[in-house]
């Protein structure tokens, strides 16, 4: 039995995403902070919105999150937006947040992340361009076909699926707004 | 089969209206009773003729298309890390409807985060959207929303109604068949090239972003990689010039991120547990990122 939790446990660890360093996170509207990664699971508490909460990691629509009250559980990806207060997340999210050490040149926490590339595309610099296409037959030479794929899933452990294209579906209502017919603490 | 089908249904909207068009001239002109009824036909012939692009003349347009983009942007230098999102981008590809045509996938050195397709099997991620992700995971919701909108020529689509709407209006009858970069082809890759800086229907967006979570838990990832991708692109400075191209041509990544939760409950959850693909991420990429 303890086993079975231990691989169960195991099992899910290797879903979740951890993210960098407890990202801060803000709560949009008021939502309800659950025990588990699922709709009907027990209500720990009620957040208002523009609660401040560090994100632990993701499992499918939901994260992890700790309230600044010390309160733990789950909310939708949906009900949060990553980041503190009214500020913007550092622009240096993902990879790039654990090389900022390499980054030479990034002014400290203002998220400019200063290089010596190329700045954004604009419409101007698309409409500008002369045509390259020398850089595009470089693209002929990168690899390509079913064998070079198959050989890069099965290092990678992916298993292909049969899985339907999704019809769209119009959200009912706000994935972040409190359902009244849950019982606080309610049964499951 | 069904891309063909949707080409032919636009050209019949087409040819419709361009066949009423004539009856209306032709009714001026002579007047019912002198109804020319053999030049009608053959005009409505003609207007039947107006071919959907084919792949020959879909694969010169992304090229040329491609070949734009790459004269802003060229492809970063590093064969590891284009290797990388080639072989990634060929297994999505490969569980498509379209496996076999030449995709090609590359990483332009750009700061801007952004990503982007060409007909064809163009597909384009910036440096600067690389290096804000966390796991292939989230990189192959990201190359597989873009493989969408070839799959479904949503550019090509884009292109033909600017034709329809009177914009382009020779480029309606393009088959580019044997005419080598034809003035025609030259006019629908300035179209294609524009759409980057105007963007695509806000519907065509969504559908990529729901075809996209698709392919990638078809692929064996967790197909929440691309909406966590849209939380990490919310929680950007919308001032950020290098946000600015995507935020102008895309619909609001919260608003994406909505909907596509709501279409992925409930179908697409049981794939979750699926790989996530951080450590060799952060490996390849992250060797780059070191350099």
């Amino acid at each position: 039995m303890k086993i079975f939790k231990l691989f169960t446990a195991a099992l899910l660890f290797s879903s979740l995403v951890a993210y960098a360093a407890e990202d801060p996170a803000t709560t949009l509207v008021s939502t309800d902070l659950k025990q588990d990664p699922f709709i009907d699971a027990q209500v720990v508490i009620n957040l208002p919105a523009n609660t401040s909460v560090t994100v632990l990691k993701r499992q499918a629509g939901w994260m992890q999150v700790k309230s600044s009250g010390g309160a733990q559980g789950w909310l939708k990806m949906t009900s949060i937006k990553l980041g503190s207060g009214g500020t913007p997340a550092k622009g240096d999210n993902g990879i790039m947040s654990l090389f900022n050490v390499a980054r030479s040149g990034r002014s400290g926490n203002n998220g400019v992340v200063v290089t010596t590339g190329v700045r954004g595309l604009t419409p101007e610099e698309l409409k500008n361009a002369s045509p390259n296409p020398a850089e595009v037959k470089k693209m002929d030479n990168f690899p390509k076909g079913k064998k070079e794929a198959d050989t890069f899933a099965s290092a990678g452990k992916l298993q292909s699926q049969q899985v339907d294209y999704l019809a769209a579906i119009q959200p009912t209502s706000t994935p972040t707004q409190n359902s009244k017919s849950f019982m606080p603490g309610g049964h499951k | 089969m069904n891309k063909t089908l949707q080409h032919i249904s636009l050209c019949l909207v087409l040819s419709a209206s361009l066949t009423a068009l004539s009856l209306n001239a032709y009714a001026l002109d002579f007047g019912l009773n002198n109804l020319n009824v053999d030049k009608l036909i053959s005009i409505a012939k003609k207007t039947q003729d107006l071919k959907p692009v084919d792949e020959k003349g879909e694969f010169e347009i992304g090229s040329g298309v491609a070949a734009n983009l790459l004269g802003a942007a060229p492809l970063v230098k590093d064969e590891k890390l284009q290797a990388y999102v080639n072989r990634l981008g060929w297994w999505l590809a490969l569980q498509t409807e379209r496996p076999d045509i030449p995709w090609h996938f590359g990483v332009l050195e750009s700061d801007g985060i952004n990503a982007f397709a060409a007909p064809g099997g163009y597909v384009f991620i910036t440096k600067g959207l690389l290096l804000r992700l966390r796991s292939e995971a989230e990189l192959a919701g990201v190359l597989a929303h873009e493989i969408s909108h070839v799959l479904k020529k949503h550019h090509l689509m884009a292109i033909q109604k600017g034709a329809q709407t009177g914009l382009l209006a020779d480029v309606a009858s393009m088959a580019v068949e044997g005419n080598q970069n034809s003035e025609l082809a030259q006019k629908a890759i300035g179209a294609g090239t524009e759409l980057y800086s105007r963007g695509l229907d806000k519907d065509d967006e969504f559908e990529a972003d729901r075809m996209g979570v698709v392919i990638a838990a078809r692929a064996g990832y967790d197909p929440y990689g691309l909406p966590a991708v849209l939380q990490t692109l919310e929680s950007m400075n919308a001032d950020d010039s290098n946000l600015a191209l995507m935020f102008k041509t895309h619909p609001a990544p919260q608003k994406r991120l909505e909907l596509l939760d709501a279409a992925m409950t409930g179908s697409l959850e049981k794939y979750a547990t699926q790989v996530e693909g951080e450590e060799r991420f952060v490996k390849v990429v992250g060797d780059y990122a070191k350099k």
